[in-house]
Order: C-alpha cells, then structure tokens, then sequence
C-alpha cells in the first residue's frame, strides 16, 4: 500500500518534484548561506608553526566557540601582497585578513589599499605598546635584532657591529639574505646612530662581506649552520635564539651597545575585504592576552601588549638585560623609498658571486 | 555509385577540415585566453614606471628595458643563465644520448622496467628532489664525509657552487632528454647499421656517418627544448646556487616579490624569454638545412 504511487507523486516527475523541493526550500537555504557566509573570515597567512598557532591560540580557543569559521590562505608575504595590489580595482576582495610584515603593510597602507582602523571595534589595541602601532596596522608579534653567537666557540659575547668585521671571526658569519633590510640597519646604526643612514652603512658591509661573510638564502638555514659549526657569528632576531636553544643547539644573544632594530609583524585588513566585521573580531582576538603567550612560548616573539606578561623559562630567554638596551623601530616612510635600491645594492655587491 | 562517391569526394574532407576547426576553437581560444592574455598583461607592465612609493606608475616607456642591457650586473645574470643552460644541455646530451641509443636498441624484456626506472624521478615534484640534492651536497652531508673519508678535504663543500646549480639542472632535464631521445633512435632502422657493418665501417664511424646525420634533426629539438627548461630553472638555482647565484628566473622573482618592482620585473621576464626564443631559433639555424627539423 506504501509503496503505491500517490496522486501528486504520478502528476509530478521526478526533477519537477525536486525542482519544486528545491524552489520552496530556497528561501530557508539561502539566508543560512548567506549567514555562513557572514561567519567566515578569510585569513591571508603564512603557512606553517605561524598558521597553526593561530589556529591553536586564536581560532580553536576563541573564535570558534563564538561561532566564527576562520579559513586561512596560506601564502608567503610577496604573493599575498601582490594578491591585495592585483585585487585593488574589484569592490570585493578575497581576504578579510592579512598577515603582513610592518613595512609591507606600511606600503600597502601608503597605496591606499588598507582599511583605516576603528579602534573602538578593537578593544585590545588599548593595550599595545604604541611603539609598535602605525595607522592600519595591528602589531601581533616583534622581536629585537641581536648579536648571535655561539657560546662554545666566543670566548667572550660579541657587543656591536663591529664585531662582525673582525679578522678573528673570518669565514664565521653567516646571516640569511632575506634580512638584507634589516642589516643594513644595524650597520647604519653603529655607523651614525641611526636606522636610516645607509650610505654610511655601505662600506662597513662591504668589510663584512670580505671577513668570509657567509650568506644563506633562509632564516631557518641560520639553525643548522651553527649547529655544523659552519658558522658562528651573525645578527638575528633574539625570538630565533630563544628558538634554536629550546631545539639543543648551542646559540647565545648579546644585544649592540649601539641599540636594536626591531623586528614587527601584524594584521591589516584590505580595503575591499568582504566581511569587515569579521575581520575586526580577528583583530581583536589576536591581541588577546592567552593568545599572545601562545606565539612566545612556541615562537619566541614578543606579546605586543602590556596585559600578557611571560613568565617561566621564555621569559627569562625573552627578558631585556638591565639597563634596557636602545629599541629603534625602523623608519618605515623612508624604508619604503628606500628598500629597493638598498635590495638591488645588496644583490649585487653583497650576494655577488 | 562510384561516380556518387567520386562527386562526394571532394565536399568530404572541407565538411572534415571545418568540423575539425570547430572542435579546435574552444581549446584555441582557452590557450590564447590563458597564455597570451597574461603575456599580453606581462608586456604592457613592462612599459609602466617604478616609484618605490606608489608602485606601478602607467606610462609606455622602455626604461626597464634600457636599465637591464645598459646595467652589468644584470647583463652578468643573463651571461651566466645562457651559459648554464649551455652546459646543462652538453651534459644532458652526452649522458643522456648512450643511454636512449641502448634503450632504443635493447631487446631485453626488462626494457619496460629500466624506462620506468627512467621516468620515477619524474613522478617527484622538482623542489622534492632538489632538496634531496641539497641534503647530499650540504656542509657535512654524505659527499663531504664521503669526500673526508677518502682523505680529502674535511671542508669540502658543494653546496652553492655552480657545480651543484647544474648536476642538479641536469638530474632533472636528464629524463625528458632521453625519453626524447630514445623515440629518435627508434625511428632509425637498425638494419642501416648493419649495412654500414658489413661495408667495413667500424661501430664509431657507423655512428659518426649514419646514426648522427638520422638523428640530427630530433637530436637538435630535444637539445633546444632542454636549454629552454634549463634557461628557465627556478628551484635548482634557488637552493643549490644558494643567494649569491642569481639566474634570470630567480632576478624576475626577486624584482617582484623583495622590491615590489613589477615593471622591471616583467621587463626581465620578457627579456629571458625573448633571448631564450632567440637562441632557439639560432641554434636550430646553425644545423645544416638537410638535417634541419621541418
């Protein structure tokens, strides 16, 4: 008897039934993808220990429960940022986020490309130090440059740029190219005490670079080079010595008593990003003090805010000696004029063959 | 009937040359959507103007072009990429070439199995097998302790050299040449050989008379296609050659993702591409025409 056909089952087919399901269920369907659709923050990232501690410090623990679907894009910097200029003409873009290192993001900002920040709808950005902060940027991590060396090898820390220059070190130094930039500060700074004076910079990483200044193409190639002994000496982020030595290998860090360049990366939010309310919440919980001790304890940086104190042993390889040694963030208005003839310049006097 | 189909003839193969050109349309027009627009798009950013500020400034200029040919540094880049594609294409050859004739010529029932022991380190993505190239090559890898133990150098180290650059190169165009190659030989009737034996001609001189004229012709277009890979190699350059060896396709990377100089970067683009057109066609010129390739 069940199985007999019913009256409006033989009037019908079987795609006009469906047809007919379909057309009366729209109305229900539709709102609930558009309010999926609402719940999902795209996430431009890099990929790997950065894209999942994100997920295990922000996104697990904070936003999911609140009911947001994060989705993470996980690319290097220069394809996310080119992503973001070939987007700039479409009224929606592809991300909501985007994780983009300090003069990157001040670039992209300067072209106009970035949303301007509402503080207000991020409450956490009160507790970052505005040392770090520029206009549509939100500081996530940061880290100060330092003299790294090897402990068993350096009878006594090395204490400036100049080190770096010594015959007693030749054929010892090594530092990845991709911080070029950031090198160049350093030299600067012990040349004329400020982060912008390249010209005097020039010279004094040329003597380097004839004290057998070895050059690797990644930061992670800096690890193993001093753990073969290939190297033993160089500048690096102390977030990356305090990461080496949680790994076994023998590193130490000593800051220049010319003052620190600092290292900062954080989140923007494109212009044309299609959930912004989304995006704000991100955010937000990325400045979330839990969050925050998450990315230190497991990468080494820095809490970019004054409510996430470290505590055990991070802390201590974290900690600023006493005096606190001089911080310089870098000139990013200048940088930006300046980086790619200061790359160029590097390229091909420095990474000459 | 037959008259019908003698009057039929002719209409056939028009009907089978446009329903021919019909199916070919669309994958016509996806191929000139898909290649030639970027490149189109590539070309005109390459007349556009760098400001470090503002980025890509439109403009129609050959700048970019005049600052990579009047700049050493660049032209340096572009020297040594033409002269690493050059050896890697040598050395494809001569490994590649007695091993496609013995592949060609062999009638061993394991001739199946050593051409898929050919093609296996195709089924890697290249980035993979570099990195295993850079675990053997690196600063107390297995040839520095290899290297040590048979008394050499204890600081014997290949990594970032141009050695590493083009045995890496080569490992990879190696395959394709051989496979390429061994099709070549195959089409040469083995009996030419054996006529040429038995008129007195040693095995050389049978191959340096008969075997390379045959073959110069696909001989020549495998050679070309090889030097077109190598010309264009990215992830062997970038971790074998390390930072202080810049090739073409790593500087158009460079350009573009360290100093945002998208104009100069797609100037450089074309710049490989045409110099690598360019010498594709020379080398395929200074073949003699009777062995030319049609």
């Amino acid at each position: 008897m069940t199985d007999q056909p019913t009256p409006l089952a033989h009037s019908l087919s079987r795609r006009r039934l469906l047809g007919a399901t379909a057309a009366l269920a729209a109305p229900a369907l539709l709102p609930s993808a558009a309010r999926a659709a609402s719940r999902r923050v795209v996430v431009g990232t890099w990929g790997g220990d950065y894209q999942h501690l994100q997920q295990i410090n922000i996104v697990d623990p904070i936003l999911t429960p609140k009911g947001w679907n994060v989705v993470f894009a996980p690319a290097n910097e220069p394809p996310r940022m080119a992503q973001i200029v070939a987007q700039r003409m479409l009224p929606r873009g592809t991300l909501d986020v985007a994780a983009i290192e300090a003069p990157g993001a001040y670039r992209l900002g300067n072209l106009g490309l970035l949303e301007p920040l509402d503080a207000k709808k991020i409450p956490n950005l009160a507790h970052v130090d505005p040392l770090l902060e520029f206009p549509f940027f939100v500081p996530h991590i940061y880290s100060a440059q330092i003299l790294i060396y090897d402990p068993t090898k350096l009878t006594s820390p090395p204490t400036s740029f100049s080190d770096l220059m010594n015959p007693a070190y030749k054929g010892k130094i090594g530092m990845p190219t991709g911080n070029d930039f950031y090198i160049m500060m350093a030299a600067a700074l012990y040349a004329a005490g400020n982060v912008d004076a390249f010209d005097k910079a020039k010279p004094l990483m040329e003597k380097v670079n004839a004290n057998g200044f070895r050059l690797y193409p990644e930061t992670d190639s800096i690890g193993p080079a001093f753990k073969s002994g290939e190297i033993e000496l160089g500048l690096m982020w102390l977030a990356r010595v305090a990461m080496w030595q949680n790994a076994g290998i023998d590193v130490a860090a000593a800051f220049p008593k010319e003052g620190s360049v600092l290292y900062v990366s954080g989140f923007v939010v494109p212009k044309n990003a299609p959930n912004k309310e989304g995006a704000y919440e991100y955010l937000n919980e990325v400045l979330a003090p839990s969050a925050q001790r998450g990315f230190a304890a497991t990468m080494g940086y820095l809490p970019t805010v004054n409510n996430a104190p470290l505590t055990g042993k991070i802390a201590k390889q974290l900690a600023f000696p006493t005096p606190k040694p001089k911080l310089f963030v870098p000139d990013y208005a200048y940088d930006v004029k300046a980086l790619p003839e200061i790359n160029t310049w590097w390229n091909s006097t420095i990474a000459r063959g | 009937m037959d008259q019908a189909l003698s009057v039929a003839a002719p209409a056939a193969p028009r009907r089978r040359e446009l329903s021919a050109g019909v199916l070919l349309g669309p994958a016509s027009v996806l191929i000139l959507v898909t290649l030639a627009a970027p490149l189109v798009l590539l070309f005109r950013y390459s007349l556009d103007r760098f400001d470090p500020t503002l980025m890509i400034i439109p403009a129609i200029t050959g700048a970019n072009y005049a600052a990579f040919i009047t700049n050493p540094f660049y032209l340096g880049i572009l020297r040594l990429t033409i002269e690493v594609a050059a050896s890697t294409t040598f050395f494809c050859l001569l490994f590649g070439a007695p091993i496609a004739y013995r592949l060609a010529r062999t009638q061993s029932r394991a001739k199946s199995a050593m051409v898929l022991a050919l093609i296996l380190p195709l089924f890697m993505g290249a980035t993979s097998r570099t990195v295993g190239w850079m675990i053997l090559f690196t600063h107390g890898g297995i040839l520095s302790l290899a290297v040590s133990a048979l008394g050499g150098s204890a600081a014997f180290d290949m990594m970032y050299t141009p050695a590493a650059v083009v045995i890496g190169i080569v490992s990879f165009n190696l395959p394709y040449m051989v496979l390429m190659l061994q099709a070549v030989f195959e089409r040469i009737d083995p009996a030419l050989e054996d006529a040429a034996a038995s008129l007195g001609a040693a095995p050389a001189r049978s191959f340096r008379r008969v075997i390379w004229p045959l073959s110069l012709p696909g001989l020549s277009i495998a050679a070309i296609l090889c030097f077109i890979l190598s010309m264009n190699a990215y992830a062997t350059p970038l971790l074998l050659g390390g930072p202080r060896f810049h090739m073409m396709a790593t500087q158009v990377y460079t350009e573009f993702a360290d100093n945002n100089n998208w104009p100069f970067s797609a100037a450089t683009a074309f710049i490989l591409m045409m110099t690598t057109i360019f010498l594709a066609v020379l080398a395929n010129r200074m073949i003699p025409e009777r062995y030319r390739a049609p």
